[in-house]
């Protein structure tokens, strides 16, 4: 038995029968991407005299517009140039090409281009699209941030879906009896704010819900979930069927408006984009920035990943492993439960039964697309955000595309990212581990 | 009698964990009952037992509901006509007829987590199944009735079989977790259902609803008995056939028990020399091609078209039924008659009283709970306080 270790010349094999693996993924990678620059030049031809055309507001919503008109065909030749020469680039520098960095650069040129394409011609309003997208992707978001606040402490979180919805419950209920109780000539705002502070109460004790039953009674974290989930969907169904559905003043709320920045709202093209939206999206930007610097420049967001990610060594030092999971457990409570409001008093104008609709989930796959960091899962929801908004867009414009394509992009995503097709993500090493306290 | 209390001791925290998530779900009926509880100020006894009555009454009706009125009973047997004789056996008929999806999809579930993978999926593949066999339904809608059903019941059992063996195979290739893959497996499935149905090949004419062109013209499972109104099919025979085979596949051959020792620790299978990726995507594949083989019966005996809304949550009711049953064949037979029975009472239940089905949903949740949680059940009823929290695991092999 001399072979159990490897002699040199092994390793020295092994090492270079990966390093061809990844030299022939990096050739095959290299010409896809040239054939698809062939690809978007061959569009180019029919297309060449077809007009796109799109248009940005300057100053507010329906003011002065800044059009652009170019045609379909540059837009595919300038694509085709791009992705072909990431394509070469590719093939001549082989694996040390940083090909991912293009992906930014290329993907968005293909959506542009196919959009344009899809079009006709017809001109299509950016500014519409762009503070669509920033507004659906609010809530996606905020639930994201939930469900990696809990992964990171080592708790998994597939539950956002059943606290969004119950948060979506309570703020519309809370927000309705407030305005009941304050008579109709009270200022709406604060009915508003009481209702969004009932949704992070309900939030937290669902969230509290999951942590007990998955630290106290060991009971696994998926299973935890999958309760809260299906008991979402009882409770809310049940009261809206038995009491909401037949006192509708009970799920009449006073809706979240829109509110513009004072100042820089008035910025040209970016001010009604980015400062006109609901103010969700401003506390999602807040809570954004806050939570990554808390996350990974202080000591708190330190020990929450080291309890995620090896709670044993946590403990070891004197970690409290037990009281960061609760603790984050509350804070992802407060979260998932704002979200949920902001689907009843600022989308829909009243609790609907189902309405998360599956955001939770779609929250999921930001949480694993954003790879278990704020920015990234934001980035993440602005893109599911864009798919729901160019849906919408195509739909007003009379385009037929199937909306199912593009309502299964999040989760097609999602599959792709998990399975490391384009590049591995790796969630927090204890995330669904129960722990033991010693 | 040793022996019976052995048996049943199994039995016993799914028994409690049930009455308990009853007598909470009577406490969410008896706080929403505003036309009683308006009249505490005036008259606190006739309100309190108003309220206490209704919970009776709802509780009764879908016992009534789910078995059969006595009545109409006594009256099928002093009068036994084809009408009555339908009368008295709808209810139990209709409680088998709800009960066999929900047998295939436990049996689904039970199969992955017996092998140590947790198939959220099973709703998605259910849904598939059904999607599939219609499909192949509607290709061959001139052909014998006899061919059309045994080619699209096997259209779905290889969709659902599909649907299952993509999250196993990409857990064995990739390591992705199947959990998260299968919830959007579960979305996708959902939207290949929509977008098939507003084709014209599929869809029912002149309708803008996602449904299907009505499929029990040209093709429908037989039913076991003859009588008006009645539902019930071969395939809830087919349903209790599978327990059957699932049982004897699991226990009594040598892949089954790969499968189990794959769930009870997959390092020590592979140690022994077993495929552990193999054993994955067996275990996905055939646990989506039980949920398939749920989901063509289901829409070829029981509804007459293939709608977006074929399955009622079946999938993830499966999860309590193979947590309650403890991933025992008999035990999800069991499981799923209970719970068809208060599905089927359910209906009665809402009919009567008001409240609406949607109770059984939280009522199933807390099931789970209680269940996952024996400890939680044993600390309420204060019995074998020997054993800490979680001394039990529930799922075998659990997450991997």
């Amino acid at each position: 038995m001399t072979a159990a270790t490897p002699t040199f010349e092994q390793v020295t094999v092994e090492v270079s029968a990966a390093g061809r693996k990844a030299l022939r993924a990096a050739r095959i990678r290299g010409v896809v991407f040239a054939a698809l620059g062939v690809v978007a030049l061959g569009f180019s031809v029919e297309a060449l005299s077809t007009p796109a055309v799109f248009s940005l507001w300057v100053d507010k919503q329906g003011g002065q517009s800044w059009v652009i008109t170019t045609t379909v065909g540059l837009l595919w030749i300038l694509t085709g140039i791009v992705t072909g020469l990431t394509g070469i680039l590719q093939l001549v520098r082989g694996t040390a090409f940083p090909w991912r960095r293009m992906l930014v650069v290329v993907l968005p040129l293909w959506i542009i281009a196919t959009l344009s394409a899809l079009l006709v011609g017809k001109p299509a309003n950016l500014t519409g699209v762009l503070g669509g997208t920033l507004s659906l992707a609010a809530p996606i978001s905020l639930g994201a941030f939930a469900g990696i606040i809990s992964e990171r402490s080592g708790i998994a979180n597939i539950a956002i879906e059943g606290k969004m919805l119950i948060g979506a419950c309570a703020a519309s209920v809370a927000a309705s009896v407030a305005m009941l109780v304050l008579g109709h000539d009270a200022n709406p705002t604060i009915a508003v704010l009481i209702g969004i502070t009932a949704a992070a109460i309900s939030g937290i004790l669902v969230s509290l819900l999951l942590a007990w039953l998955s630290i106290r009674w060991k009971v696994d974290q998926i299973i935890a979930g999958i309760v809260i989930n299906i008991g979402a969907i009882g409770i809310t169904n049940f009261l809206y069927l038995r009491v909401l559905g037949k006192n509708t003043q009970l799920n009449t709320p006073p809706t979240v408006e829109s509110l513009k920045v004072p100042v820089i709202s008035e910025f040209p093209v970016i001010g009604p984009i980015l400062f006109s939206g609901t103010p969700y999206l401003y506390f999602t930007l807040i809570v954004m920035v806050a939570f990554a610097y808390m996350l990974y420049r202080t000591r708190w967001g330190l020990r929450l990943r080291a309890s995620g990610e090896k709670p044993s060594a946590a403990g070891t030092v004197g970690i409290d492993v037990i009281a960061i999971r609760y603790r984050a457990m509350i804070i992802a409570g407060v979260f998932a439960g704002i979200a949920g409001s902001s689907l009843s008093l600022a989308s829909a104008g009243s609790f609907q039964m189902k309405m998360s609709a599956g955001r939770g989930f779609i929250a999921l796959a930001a949480v694993i697309f954003g790879a278990w960091n704020p920015i990234y899962a934001f980035g993440a929801a602005l893109v599911f955000g864009f798919a729901d908004s160019v849906q919408a867009l195509l739909s007003i414009l009379g385009v037929d595309v199937p909306p199912q394509l593009l309502n299964s992009l999040p989760y097609i995503v999602t599959i792709v990212v998990v399975a490391g097709v384009v590049g591995r993500v790796r969630g927090p090493a204890a995330s669904g581990q129960p722990y033991d306290q010693g | 009698m040793r022996r019976v209390g052995r048996a049943l001791r199994p039995a016993v925290i799914p028994i409690l964990a049930v009455i308990t998530a009853f007598i909470v779900g009577s406490f969410f009926i008896l706080i929403t009952d505003f036309d009683n509880l308006s009249k505490l100020g005036k008259d606190p006894v006739g309100a309190i037992t108003g309220a206490l009555g209704t919970i009776g009454t709802a509780y009764y009706s879908m016992l009534i509901g789910a078995l059969g009125d006595p009545a109409k009973l006594g009256a099928a047997i002093s009068n036994p006509t084809p009408r009555a004789m339908a009368a008295a056996i709808r209810p139990i008929t209709e409680t088998l007829v709800a009960s066999t999806p929900l047998i295939f999809a436990g049996l689904a579930t039970a199969i992955s987590f017996r092998s140590g993978v947790f198939n959220i999926g099973v709703e998605g593949q259910f849904v598939l199944g059904a999607f599939g066999a219609t499909v192949a339904a509607i290709l061959l809608k001139d052909q014998p009735m006899p061919l059309i059903l045994l080619v699209s019941t096997i259209a779905g059992i290889l969709t659902g079989a599909a649907w299952g063996w993509i999250p196993g195979f990409l857990k064995a290739r990739t390591g992705a977790h199947e959990v998260i893959t299968t919830i959007m497996l579960n979305y996708v499935a959902a939207q290949i259902v929509l977008f098939g149905l507003r084709s014209d090949l599929l869809r029912k004419e002149g309708s803008s609803e996602p449904i299907s062109k009505v499929l029990s013209d040209f093709v429908r499972i037989p039913l076991i008995f003859n009588l008006p109104a009645i539902r019930l099919h071969w395939g809830f025979v087919v349903a209790l056939l599978m327990a059957v085979v699932v049982s004897w596949f699991l226990f009594k051959t040598t892949k089954g028990y790969e499968l189990r020792a794959a769930g009870f620790n997959l390092n020590a299978a592979r140690y022994a020399g077993m495929s552990a990726g193999g054993a994955i995507v067996l275990a996905m594949t055939l646990s989506g091609a039980l949920a398939g083989l749920g989901g063509s019966m289901e829409v070829l005996g029981t509804v007459p078209q293939m709608s977006n809304d074929i399955s009622s949550g079946y999938g993830f009711n499966a999860i309590a039924l193979a947590l309650l049953a403890g991933n025992r064949p008999a035990g999800i037979v069991a499981a799923s008659l209970l719970f068809g029975a208060l599905r089927t009472g359910g209906g009665l239940m809402q009919v009567k009283t008001g409240i609406p089905l949607d109770l059984l949903f939280f009522i199933q949740a807390l099931v789970i709970m209680f269940v996952a949680a024996p400890g939680l059940i044993r600390v309420l009823y204060r019995f074998d306080r020997t054993r800490g929290p979680g001394a039990e695991k529930v799922v075998e092999g659990g997450a991997a």
